[in-house]
């Protein structure tokens, strides 16, 4: 008889291999889930790969959070419920007037691997690379009006403004570009930071290897010098962008920290994995849909309304957020200088309204794409996008990218992609001050993170203006008006600052930011 | 009546093997075209106060996270892999059989030459190969479709090339040639009756496959948009939700087992009616 599909499947086992085999499963399950934090290593996932080392092209948070970890900055935040920041490598800075700031390092800060002591040339270094025209840094915004760093001594030196700033203190000097490099180093390696591995570092872990796409390996920074130690012998930062897939990991013992998806909240809360704990902070992230202004489609301002009017955002937010967050009604999170009581565009939208708009246009059969992170909190959003959009008349189809891809859509200096760029999910991290948030949206720009090419005269004073005023009222009803502007142009609309909810074992307390963002080198073993 | 018997439908309905798959196929084939009969809701309409809902009566097997009803899906899922899976069998076989054909029977260095394409296609891994190119183009089932021809074809390629290569050096070949027989005669009324037996075999059993790369590549985010409702996507929002509920994930690989196995088996039963060497040995 010959041998068929059912016979190939299941190849004859005698009754010791079953039982062996059910034995030794058996055996492995009830093996208890190891966190790697307990053994002197510990794994953090970020949602979004750091791919630079040198801080002049950093973009984004998962610099930030490698940027902690092996470089030091003149100040730092400080891990907690409320924002503060505490001195890193200065022994003192402060606002002498306001368009200076005077600072002294401590002294015997060192450089790892024979690269010296840390002067007030690296920070002067480190600032001016950032408004050099030819670096072309995409965190040139972060240093507002600064103008230039007058070096003063071995380890002092004064900030000098065009104009007033008092963002600097909270986007600046604790974050990206606050982040001190080596001049010699820099110098050496031809202006710019592009090996695999730094050739120095100052905070208290050193890069042991990359892994595109994987994770990050640190090590100990033996050379340190600072008064944070690093607690782990390895610390390893994981990318993993699916927030399922990182839970996944997280309850494999694969990862010590992860932030979860608001869909698991209710279950984590009521039945969390044993030996883990969670903690839940307010988000200060932004979450909006934009459109891009320039592209056909998205010409006529009523076509952009419709489109805003058709959008549910209490339907996204239930779906896709679980209802544990709220709507937002703009850029700037509540709590936040600028925070807006109420969007223009009530939450619920109103798909009449839309479908008249659309009419008033003369636009029928409008068929458009939304572009969103492959990620499940995102595509559940863009497919309840969808079914409300359709009552409205409008077809929404959905093109879902990988993180890589995602976030070069709008780059000019990536492509022309941006030419056919239609609709945006986006989110964008925030720093404590609404500087930073209107910052990405103004004219300059543009083709770089402003991808919706908007571009308003008023906004950009607005922006430039509120940035140097030292008066907060004058300040919120400044940054309130700029977020009017953007709704009034019809290129967005805002969705949510979600929430934090973060998963860990409870071998290890974290250090995280108010807005429950890992510190990496705050993180201790309990 | 004893001639019916001899036939290969006849031989077929005579093997349990077969009967099984043909039953699982038939089933698979009237939901999948009747799916809007069928279907007790609008698969795309969603009751938020019954998302992750457990099989009922209400919703059969369950509702995923927008409160969609699954068996609803499926249907159409199956609607959208049968699709994809004859679409790009019936192409890429078509491709495969026309160019394997040219290969057995053309010059030495055309033969060579196809023979390279064929090895080189074959040797990529199937699902990066597919990964690359769906990066390369477009979202939606045309370019699931494309991607899977792509894949696919060479095998088929290889298959009948060797047939006819085996054929072409065969006695019977050999006496119509002698005979004055034409090159048309040869290949339409002799090659390729002879070769279709194999062919079939491997289309039967290729279909799963295809339908599986598409529920893994719709899986791995890269194949039908999100909100449609593959076979693959429900597997991804099984796994997406699994902590919230396991029967997605049931759902969505049910199906998957059906039809691979129902192909499978089919192309078992086939191989062992038209191979003469294993009717032999019976």
């Amino acid at each position: 008889m010959p041998k068929t599909a059912i016979h190939r499947a299941f190849p004859v086992l005698n009754r010791r291999q079953v039982l062996a085999g059910a034995a030794g499963f058996s055996a492995a399950a009830m093996l208890p889930i190891k966190a790697w934090a307990q053994e002197g290593r510990l794994n953090i996932r970020v949602y979004t790969e750091p791919d630079d080392f040198d801080p002049v092209d950093a973009s984004g948070f998962g610099e930030g959070l490698l940027y902690g970890a092996i470089y030091r900055n003149l100040i730092q935040y400080e891990p907690g419920d409320d924002w503060s920041y505490r001195l890193d490598l200065a022994e003192s800075i402060e606002q002498t007037s306001d368009t200076t700031i005077e600072f002294t390092l401590k002294e015997g800060q060192m450089w790892s691997d024979g690269y010296g002591e840390i002067t007030a040339e690296d920070v002067a270094f480190t600032f001016e690379r950032i408004l050099d025209p030819e670096m072309n840094s995409r965190i040139l915004p972060d240093v507002g009006t600064l103008s230039r760093v007058e070096v003063t001594g071995r380890y002092s030196g004064v900030f000098h403004f065009d104009e007033a700033f008092a963002p600097f203190w909270w986007i600046a000097l604790p974050y990206l570009a606050g982040t001190i490099v080596c001049k010699a180093a820099i110098e050496e390696a031809g202006g710019r930071i592009i090996t695999e591995v730094p050739p120095t570092v100052s905070g208290p872990y050193r890069v042991r290897e990359l892994r595109p796409g994987e994770r990050w390996v640190l090590e100990r920074n033996e050379d340190y010098t600072g008064d944070i130690p690093a607690e782990y012998e390895r610390l390893d930062i994981v990318y993993i962008g699916d927030e399922a897939a990182a839970e996944i990991a997280l309850e494999a013992g694969d990862l010590d920290f992860t932030e979860v998806s608001p869909g698991s909240v209710a279950r984590l809360q009521g039945n969390p994995p044993a030996g883990t704990a969670m903690s839940m902070h307010p988000s200060l992230f932004y979450v909006w849909v934009g459109m891009n202004m320039e592209h056909p489609k998205f010409q006529d301002i009523r076509v952009r309304q419709a489109l805003q009017y058709a959008i549910n955002v209490n339907a996204i937010i239930e779906a896709a957020w679980y209802g544990v967050a709220e709507p937002s009604t703009g850029i700037i999170a509540p709590g936040l200088i600028g925070n807006r009581p109420e969007s223009l565009i009530p939450p619920q939208g109103d798909p009449q309204r839309a479908a008249e708009l659309l009419a008033e246009a003369g636009v029928e059969n409008l068929e458009v794409t939304l572009n969103v992170l492959n990620d499940v909190t995102f595509t559940t959003a863009a497919q309840v996008m969808q079914a409300t959009m359709a009552q409205a008349g409008i077809q929404l189809n959905i093109e879902v990218h990988e993180s890589g891809s995602f976030w070069t859509l709008g780059v000019e200096a990536d492509g022309d992609r941006w030419r056919d760029l239609e609709m945006i999910m986006n989110r964008f991290s925030m720093l404590p001050d609404p500087s930073y948030a209107t910052a990405w949206f103004v004219t300059e720009q543009i083709g770089d993170w402003n991808w919706e090419r908007f571009s308003d005269e008023e906004f950009d004073r607005l922006h430039r203006e509120a940035g140097t005023e030292t008066d907060a009222a004058r300040r919120d009803e400044m940054y309130r008006r700029a977020q009017d502007i953007m709704e009034e142009s019809g290129a967005y609309r805002f969705i949510t600052h979600g929430v934090t909810p973060n998963l860990f074992y409870d071998s290890t307390v974290p250090g995280t930011r108010p807005d429950g963002l890992p510190l990496a080198q705050y993180f201790r073993r309990a | 009546m004893s001639g019916f018997r001899h036939t290969l439908i006849g031989r077929l309905a005579r093997d349990p093997l077969a009967v099984m798959a043909i039953v699982i196929i038939a089933a698979l084939v009237v939901m999948a075209v009747f799916a809007d009969l069928i279907a007790p809701y609008d698969y795309t309409a969603m009751h938020m106060t019954d998302r992750f809902a457990p099989p009922s009566a209400e919703f059969w097997l369950g509702t995923d996270n927008l409160g969609r009803d699954t068996f609803s899906r499926l249907l159409q899922g199956g609607r959208i892999a049968l699709t994809v899976g004859l679409t790009a069998v019936v192409i890429s076989g078509l491709i495969g059989l026309v160019l394997g054909m040219i290969a057995g029977f053309g010059p030495r260095w055309l033969d060579n030459a196809l023979l390279f394409f064929f090895d080189t296609l074959r040797a990529y891994p199937t699902i990066i190969l597919a990964l690359a190119l769906a990066a390369l183009m477009p979202r939606g089932l045309t370019t699931v479709i494309v991607v899977v021809v792509i894949t696919s074809f060479a095998e088929y390629g290889r298959v009948v090339r060797t047939q006819t290569l085996s054929l072409k050096h065969s006695e019977f070949i050999l006496a119509e040639r002698a005979m004055g027989a034409s090159f048309g005669r040869i290949v339409f009324h002799h090659i390729l009756p002879n070769v279709l037996g194999p062919f079939f075999i491997l289309a039967a059993m290729n279909l799963p496959v295809v339908i599986t790369i598409e529920a893994g590549m719709s899986f791995l985010g890269v194949g039908v948009p999100p909100g449609t409702p593959s076979w693959g996507s429900t597997l991804k929002d099984g796994f997406d939700h699994i902590r919230q509920t396991p029967w997605l994930i049931l759902s969505g690989g049910l199906p998957l087992i059906l039809v691979t196995l129902g192909f499978t088996f089919l192309g078992e039963a086939l191989r062992d009616q038209l191979d003469p060497r294993l009717r032999s040995g019976r």
